[in-house]
Order: C-alpha cells, then sequence, then structure tokens
C-alpha cells in the first residue's frame, strides 16, 4: 500500500531522457537473470554427486564405570552428594576425510558445565577453531586444566557463575581434569573436519553430509578405540555401519 | 585429519563391588642432602627429605550410614603401619552429620588433612607439624637445667625421670599419626564443625592410652564466600605418661600435666595463587621436681605462611617461611634464660611439575636456622620429590 501511494504521489513524468531505463525493461532483465542462473546450477547439481550419511550403532561389551573420590581417611566428614558421568557416550568418526573438508573452519562454540562435581557432558566432540566454555555451576571452586599434548591449559580457580573459555586449534583427544576435585574428568575430541558424530543413549550415531567415496570410520569410548573399519557412502545414500567395544 | 586415539593411563582409584569398596594410592619418592641438623627428622623417625612413602588407602561403604575408612602406610619400606583405621556412622542420611570411631583422623588445625605430597605444595613439611622439639611424654626433666642442657636434641632426648632409654621428643602437632576414640563432624556450606574425645594428645597421638586422662579437641571452620576458609581450633589432655608422673611426683597426679593448644589458619586462593597462614600455641605443664624450677607452662609458638602461584599450565612456584618460637625458663647461673628449646625458622622455596595429572615432580630448597642448642645451626638442604597418586 505504501509503495502504491508513494507512486502515486509522484508528480507525472513529461520527458524521458536518454539515460533513464524503463521499469519494464528492468523486470524483462532480472527474470532473465535469475532464470539463466537457476538453470547453470541445476545442470550444475545434476553433475555434482550427493551427499550421504554414515549411521549405525556402538555396543559397548562394558561401559565402564564413574571414576570414585579418592577415599578421604583424613577428612572428619563424609563428602557431600555429587552427579555421575554418563560414560556410555561414544564418538565415531571419519578416519580421514574427504578432500576439501579441511577447508570449512567456521569457529563457534561449545559449553562444558561444571556441576554438581562433574563435567557435563562428560565427551565433547568439536572441530579446530571452535572455542570451549566451561561455566562453573557450582557454589564452590574449580579449577579447569589439561595437560594433553593436544592443548595444554589452565584456567584457574573460579567460582560459581564465572566461566573461563578455551580455543581449540590442534586436532586431537584433551583430557580434562579439576584441580581441586581429583574424580572430575572429561574428554574433549577435537577434529579437523566435521565428519563425527557423538552416540546417543542407546548407542546410535549418524554422520551426515559425508561425500561419496570410501571412508575408514573409527568409534571411539572411554580412551579405547575401535580399530577403522572401511565403508562406501554412494550417491545421497546412507551406509550402515556397526561397532562393539570392549 | 582426526584425533589419535589411544588407551589412556588409569588415574582414578580402583573401585570394587560396584564402587562400595574403593582403593586409593599415594606414593611420594624423596631424595635431598644430608641432614646433619636434624631440622627434617620426623615423628616416624625418617628424614623427611630422604623418604620413600607408600600410602594405600581404601573405604568400604557398608551401606547408606556406615562406612569403613583405613590407610596403611610405610616410609623407606619398614614396617606397614596402620595410620587411620575408623568407622565413619551417618546417623541420618540426609543430614551432613558424621560420627567417627576408631583411628579417627586430626581435628587440630588445617595442615593435617593435607599431609599427602600431593597436597603439599612444598617438599617439607610446617615446623609445627614435624619439627621434633626435646619434650617427651614418657619422659620428663627433673629440672630447668636439664631441660635446657637438651636443646636441639628432640631426634633422641633421654630425661632423668620416666623412661631412662633415649628416645625422639614430639612435635607440636603429630601430622603423620591418627588419635584414638570419638569425633564428630556437621558441616553446612558455609559452616563446619567438629568435636573429638581421644586418647593421646595432640603431640603423642596413642591407641592404647598411658594415662587416666582423655584429650578434647575441636574446630570450627568457615567458608564465608568461594576460596575462603578460616578456621579455629583448640585442645586439651594429659600429655605426659602414667609412669613418667609416677617417676616424678607419685601415683594420681597424671592428668595434671597437660598439653593445652589453640590455632588459627586462613586459606585463600583465586585464579592461580593460594595462600595459607596458620598459627599454633601450644602449652605443656610437666612435673619439674628439682630446683631450678621453671616457671610453667612452656610455651611454644608457631607461624607458618605459604604460597603456591601456578605460572603455566602444570608448572608452579612455592614458598614457606616458617618460625617455631619457645618461651623463655632459668636455668642454673652458668646458662641463665634461655627459650627451652632452640628457637627454629625455615624458609622454603620450590616449585613442581606436572609430568601427568597424577605424576607431579617437585624440587625445594630450604635454609634452615636454629636459634641455639648443640647440633648444627644452619644449614641450607635442596631436594627433589616425585609423587604418583590415584
Amino acid at each position: 500500500m505504501k509503495s502504491f501511494t508513494r507512486r502515486t504521489q509522484r508528480p507525472p513524468r513529461t520527458q524521458r531522457t536518454e539515460r533513464e531505463v524503463p521499469v519494464q525493461s528492468v523486470i524483462v532483465w532480472l527474470i532473465s537473470f535469475v532464470s539463466f542462473v537457476s538453470f547453470v546450477s541445476l545442470a550444475f547439481d545434476a553433475q555434482t554427486p550427493r551427499a550421504g550419511a554414515i549411521r549405525g550403532r556402538v555396543e559397548l561389551r562394558r561401559v565402564l564405570s564413574p571414576p570414585e573420590r579418592r577415599p578421604g581417611v583424613a577428612e572428619a566428614g563424609a563428602p557431600p552428594g555429587r552427579d555421575l558421568p554418563d560414560l556410555r557416550r561414544s564418538v565415531v568418526y571419519l578416519e580421514s576425510a574427504p578432500r576439501g573438508a579441511f577447508e570449512t573452519n567456521e569457529g563457534g562454540r561449545a559449553v562444558m558445565d561444571q556441576r554438581n562435581e562433574t563435567f557435563v557432558p562428560h565427551v565433547l566432540a568439536i572441530t579446530t577453531g571452535m572455542s570451549v566454555d566451561f561455566p562453573n555451576s557450582d557454589k564452590f571452586y574449580h579449577n579447569v586444566f589439561s595437560l594433553s599434548k593436544t592443548q595444554r591449559f589452565d584456567l584457574g580457580r573460579y567460582a560459581a557463575g564465572r566461566s573461563q573459555s578455551v580455543r581449540f586449534d590442534r586436532p586431537g583427544i584433551v583430557r580434562v581434569f579439576c584441580d581441586i576435585h581429583s574424580h572430575m574428568n572429561a574428554f574433549i575430541l577435537v577434529f579437523s573436519h566435521p565428519f563425527y558424530a557423538l552416540t546417543d543413549g542407546e548407542g546410535r550415531y549418524r554422520i551426515e553430509k559425508v561425500p561419496p567415496g570410501v571412508y575408514n570410520v573409527v568409534a571411539w569410548n572411554e580412551g579405547t578405540a575401535s580399530d577403522p573399519k572401511s565403508v562406501t557412502v554412494h550417491d545421497g545414500s546412507i551406509a550402515e555401519l556397526d561397532f562393539t567395544l570392549r | 585429519m582426526a584425533p589419535r586415539a589411544h588407551a589412556q593411563v588409569p588415574s582414578e582409584p580402583i573401585a570394587f563391588a560396584g564402587g562400595r569398596v574403593t582403593v586409593g594410592g599415594d606414593v611420594s619418592a624423596t631424595y635431598g642432602s644430608k641432614d646433619p641438623g636434624w631440622f627434617d627428622y620426623t615423628d616416624y623417625e625418617h628424614f623427611a627429605l630422604r623418604m620413600l612413602r607408600i600410602d594405600v588407602s581404601g573405604a568400604v561403604h557398608a551401606g547408606a550410614h556406615v562406612t569403613l575408612l583405613g590407610e596403611l602406610r610405610t616410609e623407606n619400606l619398614g614396617a606397614l603401619r596402620p595410620y587411620g583405621l575408623y568407622a565413619r556412622i551417618r546417623p541420618w542420611a540426609k543430614r551432613n552429620i558424621d560420627v567417627n570411631v576408631g583411628r579417627v583422623p586430626p581435628t587440630f588445625g588445617a595442615f593435617a588433612r593435607r599431609t599427602y605430597a600431593n597436597d603439599n605444595p612444598l617438599i617439607g613439611y610446617p615446623l609445627a607439624y614435624q619439627y621434633l622439639t626435646s619434650l617427651r611424654p614418657d619422659a620428663v626433666p627433673a629440672s630447668a637445667q636439664e631441660l635446657l642442657d637438651k636443646r636441639s636434641l628432640g631426634w633422641r632426648v633421654r630425661y632423668t625421670l620416666g623412661n631412662q632409654a633415649a628416645d625422639r621428643g614430639v612435635p607440636l602437632v603429630s601430622a603423620f599419626r591418627f588419635d584414638t576414640g570419638v569425633q564428630v563432624h556437621a558441616a553446612s556450606d558455609v559452616v563446619r564443625a567438629t568435636a573429638a574425645i581421644t586418647t593421646g594428645t595432640l603431640a603423642n597421638p596413642l591407641f592404647h592410652d598411658d594415662n587416666s586422662g582423655r584429650q578434647i579437641a575441636a574446630r570450627l571452620e568457615v567458608r564465608p564466600v568461594p576460596g575462603l576458609i578460616a578456621g579455629v581450633s583448640g585442645a586439651h589432655g594429659p600429655f605426659v605418661s602414667a609412669i613418667a608422673a609416677r617417676g616424678a611426683v607419685g601415683d594420681g597426679h597424671d592428668r595434671e600435666f597437660t598439653q593445652s593448644a589453640w590455632g588459627g589458619d586462613v586459606e585463600y586462593s583465586r585464579g592461580y595463587y593460594l595462600l595459607r597462614y596458620e598459627m599454633i600455641v601450644s602449652n605443656w605443664r610437666l612435673p619439674i621436681v628439682r630446683a631450678p624450677t621453671l616457671e610453667l607452662p612452656l610455651r611454644a609458638v608457631s607461624t607458618s605462611v605459604e604460597g603456591r602461584y601456578k605460572i603455566v599450565p602444570g608448572v608452579y612456584a612455592a614458598a614457606r617461611v616458617d618460625h617455631l618460637g619457645f618461651s623463655d625458663i632459668t636455668g642454673s647461673p652458668a646458662q641463665g634464660t634461655l627459650p627451652w628449646e632452640a628457637p627454629v625458622t625455615r624458609v622454603e622455596l620450590g616449585g613442581g611439575f606436572s609430568v601427568l595429572h597424577n605424576l607431579l615432580l617437585k624440587l625445594a630448597v630450604q635454609r634452615n636456622t636454629r636459634d641455639g642448642g648443640r647440633l648444627l645451626r644452619r644449614d641450607t638442604l635442596g631436594a627433589a620429590q616425585l609423587v604418583f597418586w590415584f
């Protein structure tokens, strides 16, 4: 309505100059251009292989027990209750990624909370260039640190409501601990490509947007990795691959 | 490129029976300078700077209300000693109140709960908890002169009354022996209170009582904000054994010769630094039977300041300044008036490097100064320590 009103209020054009282009011509050109681009794009897509996916299940023959507190013989009182980490979550990833997979490095953030003397989640999988926030949701201090070769860091002691973050620029496994609570630990798996997935509570996983090809796939749980399994992803299809660990 | 996947070294306590039984360990190997001045001699009669210490601790959770806890320790591969062994009873599952019965953990002071090598940023221990004074519970000097004669000989001292064999003296507070008795502990987010009745005393924790009295000890700790812990402690109990008291003044007086102590401590930490301060005042009353008699009580005052700073991940620097002072007594005309034990000052500087998250290499240098006594008065000692725990 607004544009219509504005147009009607314009003074009538009495003369056209050579440089003026009729509105109708512009619209025709635009339609032609869009049609051309769409046609080229469709033609290109028809030649480009469509990405597929890999899905399956990781079966854990033995689920590890969460780490216990050290027996606090020198403490006069029993320690307070705590949450237990979920050690059933596994990570499945392509051992060697398709060409071009490393070019995307978009950064981004992930969160590993410290809640009731537990890192939540217990396993985090990220790509290089991402930062992980470590908020403290407990009433007391925590001190997140890692001495892993992939990334050494120590965030110091900080209180409830505070958060510190670390950027991970190298691929590898980072084991995270709390300097104050020795039973607290977690894993961060840093990948240089996006072809990985965490399993759900029942061990199911799905790696999306995998270009067609032959890949070696590895499943990992709590420091134990499977032997690589070969899988072929066909054009736009879903490959099935199951693992058994321990 | 994907992450390298490999098995991790297990580093947690070993758990059995679905987590109802847990076993942890702490191993420290220390090698340092010879200590001719006996500055670092402990009440387990080993040098703190030349020691292999192996601790194995365990907890058995026998239901929601009872936990059995114990710790075995050996130093320099000697006899395996029960350091602590007690039952922790929680009468109300949802209330943070515990009753400990047996060889219970220390009630008094702050350092006694962090004697594990990985809790101690340096290699040496605070003087109040380790340095052996010339006092003994089972033998007493007959006069002030005799006590002054024994200054600095706490590593091996002999007196006229009581047990006349030479033996070690006692520190102000023994951090390395648990006392036997009953302890009650209650805690909230902000306040923690502990009280205990035990057979021994701070300086001389016992399994079997050696006199007819009991020690009463209490500690109140507040944690008003994260990182700040302030505590006060007190203890009082008969110190001199019945045999030594009988030898000095006859039967029926052993309850009169006591050790009374109080202490205050503060810890503050934030970011990469940690600061600790602890002061302990201890008074002993001994049966002195011959002239020159001495003014009682014999007092010892310990002051300790400790700091730690993390320089980079896995590397820290630490320092502790420690002083142990003693009240004056008057001995023979030749001796005059002197502190009843030679005052000691220790400055320790060091640092640690974490090889793994549970494997720590520590290096430290300490300068010890003793103001009097018969032994070496000044000595600089260095040591390296490797600590592993799970």
